[in-house]
């Protein structure tokens, strides 16, 4: 009698508890939240629900061994490669795609309550993973209470609790207002959003499922040779359309030049990183195309610049590197013309990034950058540690060339590329001197934020930069709940950093990507592919079409 | 005997524990792969799990020890950089080596040894120029060289051959019908890069052919038998030939080793998937335990193969193993 009682007073106390919470409805557009809502830019996903057949094999090369990692998003890096991963074999909650920076993925439908402090998730229905295990809510909330990859901790720290409203519907509550929430639960910039199949990572353990990973994406893994090869097949049933290409093949082909071959010969439809010598020959080839594949702009740091000592210290000398750079010359050298000159080091791309008269290009005037030296008290110059971001050694001459009409005598210190990146991560400390220069580029997503968050501020691990007027304005930022606010405080540092020749933007780099004849759209109408903003690599894949095989 | 075997046996082992040793110490001297792994940016959590998961946290003796106890059990750990047990990776790789390796080998033995023995049998003449011309051509062009140029005109220009990685074959452990398919397919994808990688060493097995059958025909036994009347070619082919090839095999049974443990340029070049470039990615990304366990594969290949020469030596002739 007692158990036949508690069993509906159980349920309903339960469902009294949600509704504080949340209200369940259902229906695409139902509201889940009780409240006041912050406004979203989501933009809706594009759905095709007409069933096409996907056609052909698209071979593609990476420009370095394959990490079977990156088909795990539980344990997602910083780096963004491994975004192009999650975009075959996983699918997030909200991503960017080519229709939107952010977009609806596996969520149909989401809220974020106007004091940050909840969000609310409701999925698509009759959602799949690969086995065809349904997709719920469950695995939602596993994948965030079990990922240990990038921003974990901050993830960790901000959840209060995770309520499961229904199989679809799920509220994620913080102990404080979480502003950036939606930035980093954004599929482009961590991977806690793409969600992993509770089910089958027990079962496969952590090892099995990076051997074999299954998720709800457009491809499924169907082989894999550690660092070599992984070839994945299309899912027809895929949610958002059928994808147009049958198999994709992606190699880790590191060597530029075989690459270049494989092009040639239509081993490859693909390739990416295909800069420097070989741009040239891609250029020239009538049967290849190109995309020239914005990333992010080269910019000069100068690690120690305001301590004692340093010549760096003074803002004209700073000035005088920027004015003795011809940029446009070296934009005609190092990318065939490709390239622009850039008046930013963030990408113009990632939101709130100044850019066109905002950051205007450097002007090119070597006398000027001459008396402003002697103004500096360095009229015949200095020598400096010159650190390029490897391979890109060339660039590094070019630019060391022209420092010298200016009097500043540069030693290349060429570095290969996991040492300089050992290096900058550990911000001023990684790169000890107050002579140096470092050549660095970083096309990061989540807003220029992100950037100054990373290089521009006292209290990162790669902080490059430390001032205090910067400070103010950043903590002035981290406390605001105001999104006008924020956006104007993160333009007001960007223009400090500018103003005060803190870093020295270069160019906006072409990270060229080349394209062998199977792949359709004919002509430069490829170049859709690329669309997607703050993208190195060319997603989403479904879109991807190839010529039949032979 | 008994007692011979046993001695090299424990030189065998103490030189591996060296090896191992060595190579564990040099792989910690060249940075740090968890700053190297973790992004501008990247939080002390992200930073501190890396290094728990790559057990980086513990001291170096711990690292050592746990190394050691896991060498014992067959386990070469995780790869840092492709996130999956070494064993498994390195035996994927290691029949992709061998195939390119004897494909190599045999290219190297056919070109070299005939070549070299013209060379000696027809000294100073024509045939021995043109034999010193291939020999010098084979040490002094690097086999990228080669590759790149056999790229360029049987794979760009006539279209004859692929030039990326080894085919679809692919040895499976687990499954036994790959065990003899794997050997005999794609043999398309293999004729360019055995063939860069054999004509270094054709080069050298040339030289050391000819410098041997010289040697030999030199010497005073061979005198004798011509003296008795024996054919020229008899004396080449039953005198001769096997013993100016006791230094060749010696010879080429290192080279085989070499040439598929460390073929790491032609195996980057033609995107071969061998050992090589698992030892390349693995210095490149600071990843100790593929160093380590490709380190170790090779050296035991080495000592192993010592091994069985001293005590093949040994049994063949007993003042070895009398002064030992």
């Amino acid at each position: 009698m007692i158990r036949g009682l508690l069993a509906p007073v159980t349920a309903l106390v339960l469902s009294v508890l949600a509704c504080g919470d949340a209200v369940a409805q259902k229906g695409p557009g139902a509201p889940i939240l009780s409240g006041p809502l912050a406004k979203l830019d989501i933009k809706p996903a594009q759905v095709d629900t007409a069933k096409g057949t996907s056609k052909g094999t698209l071979t593609v090369a990476m420009h370095f061994a394959l990490d079977p990692g990156w088909l795990d998003p539980l344990e997602h890096s910083y780096a963004i490669t491994q975004q192009m991963y999650d975009y075959l074999v996983h699918d997030t909650m909200i991503k960017p795609m080519p229709y939107g920076y952010v977009t609806y993925g596996l969520a149909e439908h989401v809220e974020l309550a106007a004091d940050f402090r909840r969000a609310a998730f409701r999925l698509r229905p009759g959602l799949k993973f690969h086995d065809g295990h349904a997709l719920t809510t469950a695995d939602v909330k596993w994948t965030y209470e079990n990922y240990k990859g990038a921003y974990a901790k901050l993830f960790h720290d901000k959840l209060e609790h995770i309520q499961i409203v229904d199989d679809r519907t799920i509220v994620f509550h913080f102990k404080e207002p979480f502003i950036d929430f939606m930035d980093i639960y954004n599929g482009g910039v961590s991977g806690i959003g793409w969600i992993v199949p509770r089910h089958y990572y027990e079962k496969a353990g952590r090892d099995g499922f990076k051997a074999k990973p299954i998720g709800a994406g457009p491809y499924r893994l169907v082989s894999q040779q550690a660092g070599v090869q992984m070839t994945f097949e299309a899912v027809d049933d895929y949610w958002r359309r059928t994808p147009a290409t049958k198999t994709i093949v992606v190699k880790g082909i590191r060597d530029p030049a075989t690459r270049m071959a494989g092009l040639q010969t239509g081993e490859l439809d693909l390739a990416f990183g295909m800069t420097g010598k070989v741009l040239p020959r891609l250029m020239a080839d009538p049967n290849l195309r190109y995309d020239p594949n914005f990333t992010g702009p080269w910019w000069l740091m100068f690690p120690g610049y305001n301590e004692p000592g340093s010549p760096f210290r003074d803002k004209r000398v700073r000035q005088a590197v920027s004015l003795a750079i011809n940029r446009p010359f070296l934009v005609k050298q190092e990318t065939q013309g490709i390239g622009k000159p850039w008046g930013n080091w963030i990408s113009s791309e990632n939101r709130d990034a100044l850019q066109g008269a905002e950051a205007p290009v450097p002007e090119y005037n070597v006398e000027k950058a001459k008396q402003l030296m002697a103004q500096a008290g360095v009229p015949d110059g200095f020598e400096v540690d010159y650190l390029p971001f490897p391979p890109y050694f060339d660039m590094g001459e070019r630019i060391i060339t022209d420092l010298r009409a200016i009097g500043i005598r540069g030693k290349l210190q060429s570095l290969e590329g996991p040492a300089f990146r050992g290096k900058i991560n550990q911000g001023r400390k990684g790169v000890p001197g107050n002579r140096t220069i470092v050549q660095n580029i970083d096309p990061r997503a989540g807003g220029s934020k992100n950037n100054i968050a990373v290089y521009a501020v006292c209290d990162s691990p790669s902080s490059f930069v430390c001032e205090p007027q910067i400070e103010a304005l950043w903590k002035k930022h981290q406390a605001s709940l105001d999104l006008a606010e924020r956006e104007r405080l993160i333009k007001s540092i960007q223009k400090i950093m500018l103003d005060e020749h803190y870093f020295v933007p270069i160019y906006w780099n072409p990270f060229v990507h080349g394209i062998g004849p199977r792949v359709l759209p004919e002509g430069k109408a490829v170049s859709k592919y690329w669309d997607t903003l703050n993208a190195p690599y060319p997603w989403p894949w479904e879109v991807w079409e190839v010529k039949a095989d032979r | 005997m008994r007692r011979y075997i046993l001695v090299r046996a424990l030189y065998s082992v103490v030189t591996l524990w060296l090896l191992v040793t060595i190579i564990f110490g040099l792989v910690r001297l060249t940075g740090d792969p968890v700053e190297m792994k973790a992004e501008a940016g990247a939080d002390a959590a992200y930073v501190a799990r890396l290094k728990h998961d790559w057990g980086l946290d513990q001291s170096l003796p711990r690292q050592y020890l746990s190394f050691l106890g896991n060498l014992l059990q067959g386990d070469f750990g995780h790869s840092f950089e492709k996130s999956l047990p070494v064993r498994d990776i390195y035996f994927e790789r290691l029949p992709n080596s061998l195939k390119l390796g004897f494909a190599a080998f045999v290219i190297s033995i056919v070109l070299g040894v005939p070549l070299g023995m013209l060379s000696a049998l027809k000294v100073n003449s024509w045939w021995d120029s043109v034999g010193k011309g291939i020999a010098l051509f084979g040490l002094s062009m690097p086999g990228f060289f080669v590759g790149l140029v056999l790229i360029i005109v049987f794979g760009i220009q006539l279209g004859w051959l692929p030039v990326l990685g080894k085919g679809r074959s692919a040895f499976v452990g687990s499954d036994p019908s790959t065990w003899v398919l794997f050997w005999f397919k794609d043999w398309s994808h293999l004729i360019m890069p055995a063939f860069a990688l054999g004509w270094y060493f054709s080069g050298a097995m040339l030289r050391i052919t000819r410098s041997g059958m010289l040697d030999v025909l030199g010497s005073d036994y061979i005198k004798l038998v011509r003296l008795k009347g024996v054919p020229e070619r008899m004396v080449v082919a039953k005198h001769a030939f096997k013993n100016s090839m006791i230094p060749v095999l010696t010879f080429a049974g290192l080279n085989l080793l070499i040439i598929v443990n460390f073929a790491v340029v032609i195996e980057v070049i033609f995107n071969w998937p061998g050992v090589g470039q698992l030892l390349y990615d693995g210095l490149s990304n600071r990843d100790f335990p593929m160093v380590q366990g490709v380190v170790l594969m090779s050296g035991l290949m080495i000592v192993v193969l010592n091994f069985a020469i001293d005590v093949l030596y040994g049994y063949v002739d007993p003042r070895i193993r009398l002064s030992r």
